[in-house]
């Protein structure tokens, strides 16, 4: 088995390659340390293993998550690095190219896009461009696949050659005598047995942080930082150019255009491209805004009238129709004891039951971001949303990981990662859970179909918009208070509009909606269980009434406490202190505790419990109150600090508390 | 002349952005625009709010006031 990196600038389409490589994972999982999402895959011919590096523009990040890439060449030795090229982006993707070669890999590039690139009249003769950079070079279209079986041929054969990396390539650029004197002198102070010395050196005179940690192993740091000083002023005493790092660009760019001049062609590009005329309407000045209100509005439509209450009207039918007859067949067959039956059907069924309905609705949901996420258009609301959040403390970005979290908090708050600047990151993180994710869709798919069966969108969507603001108006608060003060700022590239490929799509909505799946089978299974037996079993012994249950004690114990807020009753209690464990556990609750197996049965009997008014206060609440115990480990990690996760979740409880007080009070009065 | 100035669409080529904020400088030169590229400005939302650039074919979103510090000379 070979080990082999994917690596590519971002918006290359680097995850539709490695879907069309590969056919099952290997690992999935997190880069150590850090919580940035690790892929590996099995190739389809089976002979290596493909390894998805986080998308960089250089070896000298910026972001975090930039800086796995970078640790991972500094660490690992993958036996072929596969570089993503976009072939209508040459001049800037060689920048990265340029760079894995000079580290020594054995390269192979996928020259990706070849398709748009021709549609903008860019012509690459691949024999001369794979002359130039010495290195294979394999045109594909990532997206349909094709050149994929090529691609594969090469990196066998590569490797199969076991040649070392090509010593030289014959565009790897000469840095200039000043320039390369230093970067000798330095491998010279190296001990032997250090890898890729004079890659590791240019990166430390391009800045890179990391690999001037990686010397300074090695090395003193004041000679480091001192060859690093007197360098730079050779070069601009020389040249004028002001920094080692502008130096290294400058030849490196004068390199690509050699290469390039004699292997690409260029016509006169059509005037106004397609992406520009869709930018014209959802980036428009005034419109941008309200069209992505609208597409979110669709979007709950859909999800919640169109399509997603019929499918789970069908599968709610489905599992408490023929399922629960046959599961009842079955332990009447197997003579099982009452306590048995009651804990399968009362317990498990009804717990894991009523919240397996809602898997149609979060798949839609899912695919629906997976569709913004692929088509290019997030980008574009970064952009849009950029001024509205610069006035709270944020930048356009912070949005990003906000619709993320309108499917699952938890990758909502990693994807913070790629903000830049640390005070905009550490707000993201701790707002982010104020995104309505797809577990509390549960909650209210259920109480707006039995209180508001008419207006379910618009109530569903006025909960989001809550969120969305309340999160907006803390940000302000916050970083006017809590955090320090750093420039905020935001660069975003947009990358063309694409038609997202329906097999990308399918694979990412299903490994975003795998997790819930997976909750349903583990922390849902295990809650359901616990609540039942409290349900079950009381102080007056085993299978006790459930008005006289432990869970009937304990909830008592904190209802006046709810009583203020419209739901003073028990069951509901309970229900919100088990959903810290998952959202959608609030849902399997109120089954058990309302006797209510079928989803039709428990808005039946919810109608006696609660008023519309106290059914809007208790979603707001359930909305608001208090990150999931995997969103809140996953706030630990990020921000690495106890105090930032207590705040989170705090400052979240006494917003739920005197927001819906609030919704409430004033509710009653106006009647 | 700065950036914000230019006409919508007319192409430019940028001699100066050092007054930048570094990091935004940094990400800029990543996609290829430095001292020496040829820039348009696409549009720039209301509000102050971001300006899109558009440089070899590729757009980038920056804030205005970034944008501002971008010294360029018609071509």
């Amino acid at each position: 088995m070979n080990d082999i990196g994917l690596i590519g600038n971002p918006n290359t389409g680097k995850t539709s390659l490695f879907n069309a490589l590969t056919r099952t994972y290997a690992y999935v999982g997190n880069w150590a340390g850090v919580t940035v999402e690790k892929k590996v895959g099995v190739l389809s011919n089976k002979r290596g293993h493909l390894t998805d590096l986080p998308g960089v523009y250089s070896l000298n990040p910026l972001s975090e998550d930039e800086s796995v890439t970078i640790r991972y060449l500094l660490e690992s030795t993958p036996d072929i690095m596969i570089n993503v090229v976009d072939a209508s982006q040459l001049a800037r993707n060689l920048h990265l190219t340029l760079q894995l070669i000079e580290r020594g890999s054995q390269v192979v590039i996928a020259l990706n896009m070849m398709d748009s690139a021709k549609s903008q009249g860019i012509h690459i003769d691949i024999e001369r461009l794979s002359q130039c950079l010495g290195v294979r070079v394999v045109p594909v279209i990532a997206r349909s696949g094709a050149g994929c079986g090529k691609l594969l041929d090469s990196v066998s054969t590569a490797s199969d050659s076991g040649n070392p990396a090509p010593a030289s390539s014959p565009t790897l650029p000469d840095y200039g005598p000043i320039l390369e004197a230093a970067v000798q002198s330095l491998t010279d102070a190296l001990p032997g047995g250090v890898r890729d010395a004079r890659w590791k050196a240019l990166q430390f005179f391009e800045g890179n942080r990391l690999a001037a940690q990686a010397l300074a192993q090695h090395v003193p740091e004041d000679f480091l930082q001192s060859l690093h000083r007197r360098t730079e002023a050779a070069i601009h005493a020389k040249t004028g150019i002001p920094s080692c790092e502008a130096w290294i660009r400058l030849r490196r760019s004068e390199a690509i255009d050699r290469c390039l001049q004699a292997s690409v062609r260029c016509e006169q590009r059509a005037p106004v491209s397609m992406s520009q005329r869709l930018d014209r309407i959802f980036t428009h000045k005034w419109l941008g805004i309200p069209i992505f209100l609208c597409l979110m509005y669709l979007t709950f439509k859909l999800t919640f009238e169109w399509l997603g209450v019929y499918l789970s009207d069908a599968l709610d039918a489905l599992i408490q129709g023929p399922f629960a007859e046959g599961l009842e067949r079955l332990l009447a067959y197997a003579d099982a004891s009452n306590f048995i039956r009651a804990l399968i059907v009362d317990g498990i069924l009804s717990g894991v039951g009523g919240v397996i309905v809602f898997v149609p609705q979060i798949f839609i949901l899912f695919f629906i971001i997976s569709l913004i996420e692929d088509s290019g258009y997030m980008a574009r609301i970064a952009t849009v949303m950029d001024r509205l959040l610069e006035g709270v403390g944020l930048n356009g970005k912070a949005f990003i990981p906000m619709i993320i979290g309108f499917g699952c908090n938890v990758p909502g708050v990693m994807a913070a990662r790629t903000i830049e600047q640390p005070k905009e990151r550490l707000l993201t993180i701790l707002l982010t859970p104020l995104m309505s994710c797809s577990a509390r869709l549960t909650v209210y798919s259920l109480f707006a179909f039995a209180f508001f069966p008419s207006h379910q969108a618009a109530i569903v969507l006025s909960l989001y918009v809550i969120g969305v603001v309340l999160a907006l108006v803390l940000a302000k608060l916050f970083s006017a208070t809590l955090a320090g003060s750093e420039p905020s700022l935001f660069v975003v590239e947009l990358p063309p509009y694409r038609v997202p490929q329906g097999k990308t799509l399918l694979r990412s909505t299903w490994e975003k909606g795998k997790g819930f799946m997976k909750k349903a089978g583990t922390f849902i299974l295990a809650g359901s269980v616990v609540i039942w037996l409290l349900s079950y079993t009381g102080p007056g012994g085993i299978g006790v009434d459930i008005d006289r249950s432990f869970l009937q004690k304990l909830g008592q114990m904190l209802t006046p406490l709810f009583e203020p807020l419209g739901f003073g009753n028990w069951q509901s209690v309970c229900a919100l202190i088990t959903g810290f464990f998952a959202k959608e556990v609030v849902v399997s609750t109120m089954n058990i505790l309302y006797v209510a197996p079928t989803e039709a049965g428990l808005r039946e009997t919810l109608t006696h419990f609660f008023t519309p008014l106290q059914a809007y206060s208790f979603m707001l609440f359930t909305l608001i109150y208090v990150p999931c115990m995997a969103t809140v480990a996953v706030i630990r990690k990020e921000t690495g600090s106890a105090r930032w996760t207590w705040f989170a979740v705090c400052y979240a409880l006494a917003a739920a508390y005197l927001l819906s007080w609030l919704i409430y009070q004033i509710g009653s009065r106006i009647g | 002349m700065k950036l914000t100035e230019t006409a919508i669409g007319s192409i430019v080529e940028i001699i100066g952005m050092m007054s930048m904020n570094e990091r935004v400088r940094r990400r800029l030169s990543d996609l290829c625009i430095a001292e020496g590229s040829r820039v348009s400005l696409q549009y720039a939302l209301p509000f102050h709010g971001p300006c899109m650039i558009e440089s070899g074919g590729q757009c980038v979103a920056i804030r205005r006031k970034e944008a501002a510090c971008i010294e360029v000379v018609p071509i």
